[in-house]
């Protein structure tokens, strides 16, 4: 891992089950929670809380996995941002409690995406959002539930997250940007 | 252009499929990042490279997935004007495309215009420019002659797709064709396969394109018919071997030697036109010696798969018993028609929005 | 060189050319020398020796006598849009022909005394002195059915027949235009295309044609008509000795190959290329913009985009053809087969070109563009400066000669100046500005040209000054 570490292995393992209480505690229970991790981080996440819970409470919540690739707002990110074929859905929406997970908090147009998609598969009850790490700089009215862990941030930061399913070791890192991000839509 | 393609993993519906590409963080800044499609316009596959179609085909997946939702509808093209300019009757692919824009949110307008556009008073280039006046920010295209989708692309400033021009190219229908055999071939590649295409070459459009994919994906390629249909294909054959990115095709006039032993058939419509033209003696003759019947396709593998792009006229190049047969993926390449065609549209526009 | 500072189309007084490399194919010549110019007259054409002219190259400036071009359209009348007898003499100019020979083809066509003469007056009135000749159609109307009004034309100082734009379909008015039009001692120029082969034909069909799903236009459709020609002409020639058949803008090796056996054989047949048929080919169709003469291998199709395809400026009668036919073109050039380069300069709108390539009209705005084209094979080391400046002066000279023009043939002492000043050194964009063709239909457009015309004098006056 390059760059400032944020959260060693231990801490997010620890948020990690801190996160996964509180979803229990939040909806008093485990009836009609279902968790669905937002590509790609927040599949493995999700994958994690459910295994906590289960656990602790003895119960296998329904785990999904939402891409939300065509629901972004910005086109321009299309040709960048080749597709991540994962929308799994393998329960009913329709009345449950969904709570989204995704590893970094940071505009909200990712979750106000997800939440499009969503909608367009059925009518859940409540939606929530559990993230590990909130940097900041919202640009939409969104708020996380659940929050690994605030980091206050720059726009010329990068914060990444590594998982050991998807990267090998667990750890949240921030990276100094090479250029001054670019705002989305006025592409290279 | 790319060397051959490497040997493809199983290509079952799975976990996440690995990248040949790079995955960008979303937060990462856009232009530090390689742009996997760069194709502002979709007008033939001879400029297409394997790892872009590729690209294509696992697009195609994703909205493959997005078609069996209960709603079938993603926002991702929303506000985007797409016109279908058809000057070819065409309801299949018409409809097709309406279709595959739609479900991408996009605005859908669907122009059936008269063909042959000098002598209707209005030009085609007119046409393009009312068209982009109206808001339109991508153009689907069919069009008779060779060479009309190019035309219109020089005129407008948006995206054009090439829905079929003239004798031309037909690109959507070749990358159709391309993932429906990925998707039944076991080992969902074409590397090695021996592909026939059966018919009237000559003046077929989704014959040339069908060349350029099924060559960039290391197909066995084979191109037969009567030699009044395949005039001029043997030099290109023997020019094909020495081109960067694509394998050398065959062409014979030997329906017995191009059948034997084939994975794949896609036979080719034969218009009647043809007779008129002096190019054959009858269609009984053509479908005496060239039809495809359940005789011929028992030359080929058991196992083999028989493709037509449709409209069929069954009884002259294929046998209603062939194209209702068990293997015949003729109805898989229209449902997959709709998905590779939202795949193109969104990969233009993602193109074109950085042109911007 | 002392300027000649006066208005085009006055008198050039004096004019001094010292210290250039002149090229007089007509006097097979060639060398460092000086010119002298003095009241529209050549007055001094003086070669220097080898003391006297070290240092002058050809790769400089270089005088040479005045282009003929022994094929443009002209446009007027009925087409002025495209091009009218005055733009089409600056753009010769421009190109630096002081004799142009315009076809038949406007509308009405030139079938009779008057029509000519419309054409005659149009090129009095531009005030060009570039000399003007033209074509009487062959047929009346160019139908192909019957003689248009030829003694008549003849008279009325028409320099040959064509029916060009279209080929002559019937060998039996052929073969009697070619009896009496050598009753009457002028030249028959036969457009050689075989219609029912040529019916939709789009491209050279080829391996271009093929792989962009364009109809094809054989070979055969132009050396059948030539065979057919040439089998016609030696049954005249039995009644007739002084007929004269000149094939123009051959374009494929078959039928030059045929009128090297005809000439092997004593015919007097004559014939001529284009720039074009020489130096581009069909693989600019498909996005390809090197010279003929150029890449041993043919670059694949679609891979090697310098441009984009389906370009419409590159649809032309006949079609830009293969490799191996344009080399057949420089080749007969070189041998002598083809006698002449002829422009077929054909100017269309921007309307006219703006449509699907099968639609598009037919035609290359070539006028100017010509000794540019010939100076970059000659930089290429594939035709001689001499051959090529040649091809557009003692060639065309010859043939019209047995016409019955009267011109100055080179650079001779005491007739009225005819006569070109290029710096070699020099080049020139071809652009929409730059071309002074209303035809700006050029496939070279955006490219930089060999060669800049600094100077045309036409009969003594000035036509051109850069």
């Amino acid at each position: 891992m390059s760059g400032r570490q944020i959260m060693t292995a231990d801490e997010v393992r620890r948020a990690t089950i801190r996160i996964s209480h509180e979803i229990v505690e939040k909806q008093a229970g485990t009836a009609g929670l279902a968790l669905i991790g937002i590509q790609r981080r927040g599949v493995p996440l999700a994958h994690r809380i459910a295994a906590s819970i289960l656990e602790n409470e003895g119960v296998r919540l329904p785990v999904g996995a939402l891409d939300i690739t065509f629901y972004r707002d910005d086109l321009s990110l299309i040709a960048q941002q080749p597709v991540v074929k994962g929308t799994d859905l393998p329960f009913d929406l329709n009345g449950a409690t969904i709570v989204l997970v995704d590893d970094v908090l940071y505009t909200g147009r990712t979750i106000r995406a997800a939440m499009d998609a969503l909608v367009d598969f059925g009518r859940p009850q409540a939606i929530r959002l559990a993230v590990l790490v909130d940097r900041g700089h919202r640009e939409l009215p969104i708020r996380a539930d659940h929050v690994g862990k605030n980091v206050p941030t720059s726009r010329e930061e990068l914060v990444r997250v590594h998982l050991e399913e998807t990267d090998a070791e667990d750890g949240v890192v921030i990276e100094r940007l090479e250029r001054t991000p670019v705002v989305a839509g006025s592409g290279g | 252009m790319t060397a051959a393609p490497p040997e493809q993993g199983t290509g079952g519906p799975a976990a996440v499929v690995p990248m040949a590409l790079p995955v960008p963080s979303v937060d990462a800044a856009p232009a530090s990042q390689p742009s996997p499609w760069p194709h502002r316009h979709l007008l033939d596959l001879d400029v297409v490279s394997w790892p872009e179609i590729e690209l294509v085909m696992r697009t195609a997946e994703a909205m493959k997935e997005v078609l069996a939702r209960p709603i079938a509808r993603v926002p991702a093209l929303r506000g985007t004007g797409v016109t279908i300019l058809f000057y070819e009757a065409s309801t299949r692919t018409r409809v097709s495309f309406e279709v595959a824009a739609k479900n991408l949110s996009a605005d859908v307008v669907n122009i059936a215009a008269a063909s042959s556009s000098v002598s209707k008073g209005e030009s085609l280039v007119d046409t393009i420019r009312t068209v982009e006046a109206l808001g339109a920010r991508m153009i689907v295209i069919r069009h008779a002659t060779s060479g009309a989708a190019n035309l219109a692309a020089e005129h407008f400033s948006g995206s054009v797709l090439n829905g079929g021009d003239g004798w031309h190219a037909h690109p959507s229908q070749a990358l159709l064709d391309l993932f429906t055999l990925r998707e039944r071939l076991p080992g969902g590649s074409l590397h090695g396969r021996k592909v026939v295409i059966l018919g009237d070459v000559l003046h077929s459009r989704v014959a040339r394109s069908n060349i350029w994919s099924l060559t960039a994906a290391g197909a066995d390629l084979w191109l037969c018919g009567p030699a009044t249909l395949l005039r001029g294909f043997e030099r290109w054959a023997a020019s094909s071997a020495d081109v960067p990115g694509h394998g050398r095709f065959q062409v014979t006039s030997d329906i017995g030697r191009a059948l034997r032993d084939a994975d794949v058939i896609m036979a080719l419509r034969l218009q009647r036109e043809r007779m008129a033209a002096g190019l054959l003696p009858s269609v009984r003759e053509y479908a005496a010696r060239y039809g495809l019947n359940l005789e011929r396709l028992g030359l080929a593998r058991p196992d083999a798969l028989v493709m037509h792009p449709g409209p069929m006229n069954e009884g002259v190049e294929i046998a209603p018993e062939v194209a209702d047969h068990p293997r015949s993926v003729i109805t898989d390449q229209v449902t997959n028609g709709v998905a590779v065609r939202m795949a193109l549209l969104y990969l233009l526009a993602g193109a074109a929005a950085n042109d911007d | 060189m002392t300027e000649v500072a006066s208005e085009l189309g006055l008198l050039v007084r004096e004019l001094e050319i010292s210290r250039a490399w002149l090229v007089d194919p007509c006097a097979d010549r060639e060398g460092p020398g000086e010119i002298v110019v003095r009241d529209g007259r050549l007055e001094a054409v003086t070669w220097l020796d080898e003391a006297d002219g070290a240092g002058i190259e050809p790769d400089g400036v270089i005088v040479v006598p005045g282009f003929i071009d022994l094929h443009a359209h002209f446009r007027e009348p009925g087409f002025e849009d495209a091009e009218t007898v005055a733009s089409g003499l600056a753009a010769a100019a421009h190109g630096g022909f002081t004799t142009v020979c315009a076809m038949a083809n406007t509308d009405p066509p030139i079938d009779d005394a008057s029509v000519l003469g419309r054409v005659q007056s149009a090129a009095a009135a531009s005030g060009s002195p570039v000399e003007l000749l033209a074509y009487g159609a062959l047929t009346a109307g160019r139908r192909g059915d019957s003689l248009a009004a030829l003694g008549e034309l003849s008279d009325a100082g028409a320099i040959g027949f064509s029916d060009d734009g279209a080929p002559i379909r019937s060998p039996s008015i052929l073969r009697n235009g070619l009896l009496y039009a050598g009753m009457l001692g002028r030249l028959v120029v036969d457009h050689a295309e075989d219609p029912a082969l040529t019916d939709g034909a789009e491209a050279n069909e080829g391996l271009v044609a093929t792989v962009l799903g364009l109809r094809g236009w054989p070979a055969a459709a132009e050396a059948g008509p030539v065979g057919r020609g040439l089998a016609i002409l030696a049954d005249v020639l039995r009644d007739e000795p002084r007929a004269r058949l000149h094939f123009t803008h051959l374009s494929t090796g078959a039928a030059l190959e045929l009128v090297r056996a005809a000439k092997a054989a004593g015919l007097p047949v004559t014939c001529d290329v284009t720039p074009h048929h020489l130096a581009l080919t069909d693989t600019w169709i498909a996005g390809a913009r090197d010279w003929a003469w150029q890449a041993e291998i043919d670059p694949w199709l679609g891979t090697v985009q310098d441009a984009d395809p389906f370009d419409s400026t590159l649809r032309v009668n006949p079609p830009l053809r293969d490799r191996a036919d344009a080399q057949a073109c420089l080749a007969g050039l070189l041998d002598g087969t083809a006698d002449a380069v002829a422009t077929d300069h054909a100017p269309h709108t921007r309307v006219d070109k703006a449509v699907e390539f099968g639609l598009a009209a037919n035609g290359i705005s070539g006028i100017e563009t010509a000794i540019g084209i010939l100076l970059a094979a000659v930089d290429a080391g594939k035709l001689p400066l001499r051959r090529a400046i040649g091809a557009l002066t003692a060639g065309p000279a010859g043939i019209l000669a047995a016409g019955g023009w009267a011109g100055t043939r080179g650079l001779v002492e005491g007739a009225p100046a005819n006569l070109v000043v290029i710096d070699r050194s020099d080049t020139w964009r071809v652009d929409a500005g730059s071309l002074r063709s209303k035809g700006k239909n050029s496939p070279l457009l955006g490219r930089e040209l060999p060669g800049r015309v600094l100077l045309t004098v036409a009969g003594g006056r000035l036509a051109y000054e850069a």
